[in-house]
């Protein structure tokens, strides 16, 4: 574990570093409070610092203070050092965000034991700070295969369409339903299901840029975006998502399996500004029409041309599908 | 039979039987104590109380961490003094303390003439 020492007078700084290292810690010694903020001030500093309360320029509470004010870093457990023995001064010392005082001279086994309590506070902060990512990434993940789940992919479709808008580019939905999955869980049971559902996962963020957005949108449903994009890239890219799925069985606990899935495809810049409810649902009605037209297959949904109401057409993708 | 003025065995106890440590610091409070001690005697003669306090504070510091009590005790009263603006007592306070500074300086060479001894041997 890194420590910081700070403190002006150069005995004090002796003495305390030769402890510490004498008790295993890594020490990075400087001689006055400026020095000190600057240390602790990255996100990859040191977590531990004794500073000494009376500094030239900025004093150990004042670097209290100013550590204190970033927020976003993690905790760093600060101790002051002092002479100062008044319960004003120790009140004060403490209300500037240090976490505990040790009188000088110290003696070095109660430095090491409040030092230890330090330690303590920082590996209970470290797993709060586990805990906590660990409920966020469960919250916006689908736990089976660690795509967005449903909230967040909707989401995040909702922010690209409103970027896209915005810098009148195009923002691609493809929706995506493997087929007969109904089947493959009858068959061969919800092991084997999930397997294929993991499997198909993976083979869909392979498909992707790194940019673009992959999310489980239900039982056997998936979602993807695609950020500024052409149609060009699109189409070939639904294809590209259907070969991977269809080309190569999927292995399972039941053994390898084949596996098909149908997409439909909708295109931002071809329905204005809709809410994203609606276009999802456009693209649920193109993936159906591609399951009727006998699966394995991509559909567009189009915006009926010319027309008064807001009744929409199911296109083939006819560039590439011949 | 004068008055000890560091306590050797408090000082091993603080730096845990490192008798190297301890003649490291022992060798940095020679260099430094001379310049501090001028440092507060400037302070004083031109009776500026911020100063002697800031000094004084200092060196209290370094004689606490060579565990020099009478000369700890006789610069937080010097500090004491400067805090509390009583110049009057300023020159005397300073000639108490450079007195047992002067007795210390004496006893702080025999302690690293002796530490290095003491080295050698567990060396050898």
């Amino acid at each position: 574990m890194r420590i910081l020492i700070a403190d002006d007078e150069m005995m004090s700084r002796k003495l305390l570093q030769k402890t510490l290292e004498r008790a295993g810690y890594e020490v990075i010694a400087v001689e006055n409070g400026r020095l000190a903020a600057d240390q602790l001030f990255p996100a990859d500093g040191p977590r531990l610092a004794l500073l000494d309360w009376v500094m030239p320029g900025l004093d150990g509470p004042g670097v209290c203070r100013e550590v204190r004010k970033r927020k976003e870093q993690s905790y760093v457990y600060m101790v002051l050092l002092t002479s100062k023995e008044s319960k004003e001064d120790v009140v004060a010392g403490l209300e500037s965000g240090a976490d505990d005082f040790l009188t000088k001279p110290f003696d070095p086994e109660e430095l090491k034991a409040r030092l230890r309590t330090g330690l303590r506070i920082l590996n209970l902060e470290d797993r709060l700070v586990e805990a906590r990512e660990k409920m966020r990434f469960q919250a916006t993940h689908d736990g089976l295969t660690g795509l967005w789940n449903r909230g967040v992919i909707v989401d995040l479709l909702r922010r690209e369409l409103a970027r896209s808008s915005r810098e009148r580019t195009c923002t691609v939905i493809l929706m995506c339903d493997l087929d007969h999955f109904k089947s493959v869980n009858d068959t061969y049971g919800h092991l084997a299901g999930d397997d294929v559902l993991k499997e198909t996962a993976k083979r869909l963020l392979a498909s992707v840029r790194t940019y673009d957005f992959v999310g489980r949108y239900g039982g056997e449903e998936f979602l993807v975006v695609l950020n500024n994009c052409d149609p060009a890239f699109a189409f070939a890219r639904a294809e590209e998502i259907r070969k991977a799925i269809a080309q190569k069985p999927v292995p399972s606990s039941s053994g390898p399996l084949p596996i098909t899935i149908s997409l439909g495809i909708l295109l931002s810049q071809e329905w204005g500004r809709r809410p994203v409810e609606e276009l999802l649902h456009e693209a649920d009605a193109a993936l159906y029409a591609a399951k009727a037209a006998g699966r394995n297959g991509v559909k567009v949904a189009r915006p009926k041309i010319a027309s008064a109401d807001s009744e929409s057409q199911v296109h083939d993708p006819v560039r590439l599908r011949r | 039979m004068p008055q000890a003025m560091i306590d050797l065995p408090e000082l091993l106890a603080r730096v845990e039987n490192d008798r190297e440590l301890m003649r490291e610091l022992l060798l940095i409070f020679k260099e430094e104590f001379p310049q501090r001690l001028q440092a507060l005697r400037d302070g004083v003669a031109s009776m500026n109380a911020e100063r002697v306090a800031a000094e004084a504070h200092a060196l209290k510091g370094m004689l606490s961490n060579l565990a020099a009590g009478p000369a700890a005790n006789a610069a937080a009263r010097l500090e004491q003094l400067g805090r509390n603006q009583e110049l009057s007592e300023f020159q005397e306070a300073c000639a108490s303390f450079e007195n047992i500074g002067k007795e210390l300086l004496l006893q702080l060479d025999v302690c690293i003439a002796e530490v290095c001894v003491d080295e050698d041997s567990h060396r050898r």
